[in-house]
Order: structure tokens, then C-alpha cells, then sequence
């Protein structure tokens, strides 16, 4: 607990301009790379993992920065560590069905799954 | 009894036990929630993503271009509206209003620019039925939309509230624009997400 009345009463961040507009020219340059890195044609797995790479350190760079969390209150942080532990709960378990899914879902598995000629029966309206 | 109520004291106390305002507490547990919010979303568009037998480069169905001119649009907003929040900081009533009023246009402008995206989608007859592509790609732009839309909102009620001596001069203007910088701020980081997710990867 802040024991200065003024500091606490005024704690919004001092703003810090010329390193904003190095931000944004940071931005800028990070968006023409990750068009760049789409036009390039590099195997999916590796397009999808260098994209979002790029994507986490725009983002970083904003909420850091702009967003003054680099420097932010304790309490701030550990409400968004909540947050994050509670993303990743939503989205690691899903880590194991996208690394099996290539496997059950490709047009061949499809294909070896319904063979042609062993079609199912047509489920019947109500 | 009569007590004397201060809003400002309340709203500036920063007496949580942390030295962070109720105020700024309040708008970043807002945001948290919005990360759950897209982050359900974003889940949803990997695991549809992943179980589908083909899935459409964004280059082929959408128009890149347009969403990058976007893309520059609203880091540009971000930028206008940090600048904002400097010049109410420095007491600077003009300066606010100038980079203020820019942040709005700028919003305005990425809203115009995803008409001129959706228009010839729908003028085709294609829509969030016609694939799961579209469907979650209709649904991820089309909530940030609406988010862009409640930013226009409370942004041009800051730029009007800062015409009157009363709002400038409260204690708690400055702490307002931060917290509507903060949601912006919120509102670019989605798109920077969205942008390589659905038009690039």
C-alpha cells in the first residue's frame, strides 16, 4: 500500500513520447514483416509459429509500452497472470487434438474411414 | 446525519491495499474478461481450423491489402490516443482534443475500410453461412467491430467532456483516458492477432 497520498492519488504514468514514436515505428516495420513472411510461401507449420511470433511481440510491445505494464502495479500483474493461467487452461487441452488432427482429418483418413461402397446408413429425419 | 460525498475521493482512492486506483482496477478486470472472451474465440478457430479437410488461404479469398491498410489505421490509433492521454497529462486541453479528435477519425476511417472489405462479400451472397471459414471469420471481425464501435463511443464522450471546464478540470479526467487508452490499446492487440490468423496464415 502506497503511504504517499499525492503518488497514489495521481497514478497514472508520466508519458514517455519520443519512446512512443519509436514504438509505432516498431509496429509499422513488424506489420510489413509479417505480410512479408505470408508471401514467402514457407511450409505451414512454420508460417503459422514465425507469424505469431511476430504477433506476440507487437502485442507485448503495446501492452508494455503503451499500456504502461512495464512498470505497473504488482496487483495488475497478478490479476492478468490469472487471466493467462486461465487462457492457457482454455487452450492447452486443445495442443493434443491439433497434433492428432492432421492425422484423423487429412482427405486419405477421410477417404480410408467411409471406403466407397460402405456407405452408412442415411439417418432418417423426424 | 448529512455526509459529504466526493465521488473524486472514491473514485481516485487508491486505498485497495495496492496503490492502484478503483478505478484503473476496474477497467483492467474489464479487460480480462475480454481476454477470455477472445480467447474462447480464438480456441474455437484453431480447433475449426485443424479439424477441417481444407481451409482457404486468406490470400485467395480475402483482401489483403485492405486489412493491412486497416492494420496500419488502427496501430496509427493507438499511437494518436497515447498521444492524447500525454497531452491531458501535460494539462494540454488543445493537444488533447487535436490527437483525441484524430484517434476517432482514424476509427472511423478502419470502419469504412471493413464496409469497403464486407461489402462485395455480401454482394456475392457470401456470409457466415456460406463455411465455417467465413463463419468464424465473419464473427472474430465482426465482434472487434462492435468493440471499435463502443471505443468511438466513449472516446468522442471524452473529446466532448474535455469542451467543458467542469470534466477538464475534475481530477478524474486524466485517469478516464487513460482507462479508454487502455481498452484501445485492448482493441489493436486483438486485431494484431486477427490479422495474421485470418488474412496472412
Amino acid at each position: 500500500m502506497s503511504k504517499n497520498p499525492d503518488a497514489a492519488t495521481h497514478d497514472e504514468h508520466r508519458p514517455n513520447v519520443a519512446l512512443y514514436v519509436k514504438v509505432f515505428a516498431a509496429l509499422m516495420a513488424l506489420t510489413l514483416i509479417t505480410v512479408a513472411i505470408s508471401k514467402i510461401h514457407l511450409p505451414p507449420a512454420q508460417a503459422v509459429s514465425l507469424g505469431l511470433f511476430v504477433a506476440l511481440i507487437k502485442a507485448a510491445l503495446v501492452a508494455a509500452l503503451f499500456m504502461h505494464l512495464w512498470g505497473e502495479n504488482k496487483l495488475i500483474h497478478k490479476a492478468l497472470w490469472v487471466t493467462v493461467g486461465l487462457g492457457a487452461a482454455l487452450i492447452l487441452p486443445i495442443i493434443d487434438f491439433v497434433l492428432i488432427s492432421g492425422q484423423h482429418t487429412s482427405r486419405a483418413d477421410v477417404a480410408n474411414q467411409h471406403p466407397p461402397g460402405h456407405a452408412e446408413p442415411a439417418t432418417e429425419g423426424h | 446525519m448529512s455526509q459529504t460525498y466526493d465521488p473524486a475521493a472514491i473514485m481516485n482512492n487508491p486505498d485497495t491495499h495496492s496503490g492502484v486506483t478503483n478505478a484503473k482496477l476496474g477497467v483492467w478486470l474489464f479487460l480480462a474478461s475480454e481476454i477470455m472472451l477472445f480467447a474462447t474465440l480464438f480456441t474455437s478457430y484453431i480447433v475449426l481450423r485443424m479439424a477441417s479437410t481444407s481451409w482457404p488461404w486468406g490470400w485467395d479469398v480475402l483482401n489483403v491489402p485492405l486489412a493491412t491498410v486497416n492494420t496500419v489505421v488502427l496501430i496509427g490509433s493507438s499511437m494518436t490516443i497515447v498521444m492524447a492521454y500525454a497531452r491531458a497529462y501535460d494539462k494540454d486541453k488543445g493537444g488533447f482534443q487535436k490527437w483525441m479528435a484524430a484517434t476517432i477519425l482514424l476509427s472511423l476511417a478502419f470502419l469504412v475500410i471493413k464496409g469497403f472489405e464486407y461489402g462485395p462479400k455480401f454482394a456475392a451472397g457470401i456470409g457466415p453461412h456460406t463455411s465455417v471459414f467465413y463463419a468464424i471469420y465473419f464473427t472474430m471481425t465482426g465482434l472487434h467491430a462492435i468493440h471499435i464501435v463502443g471505443g468511438i463511443a466513449v472516446n468522442a464522450g471524452l473529446l466532448y467532456m474535455s469542451t467543458v471546464d467542469g470534466h477538464w478540470k475534475n481530477p478524474l479526467f486524466l485517469g478516464r483516458v487513460e482507462g479508454a487508452g487502455l481498452y484501445w490499446h485492448f482493441v489493436d492487440i486483438v486485431w494484431i492477432f486477427l490479422f495474421p490468423a485470418l488474412y496472412l496464415l
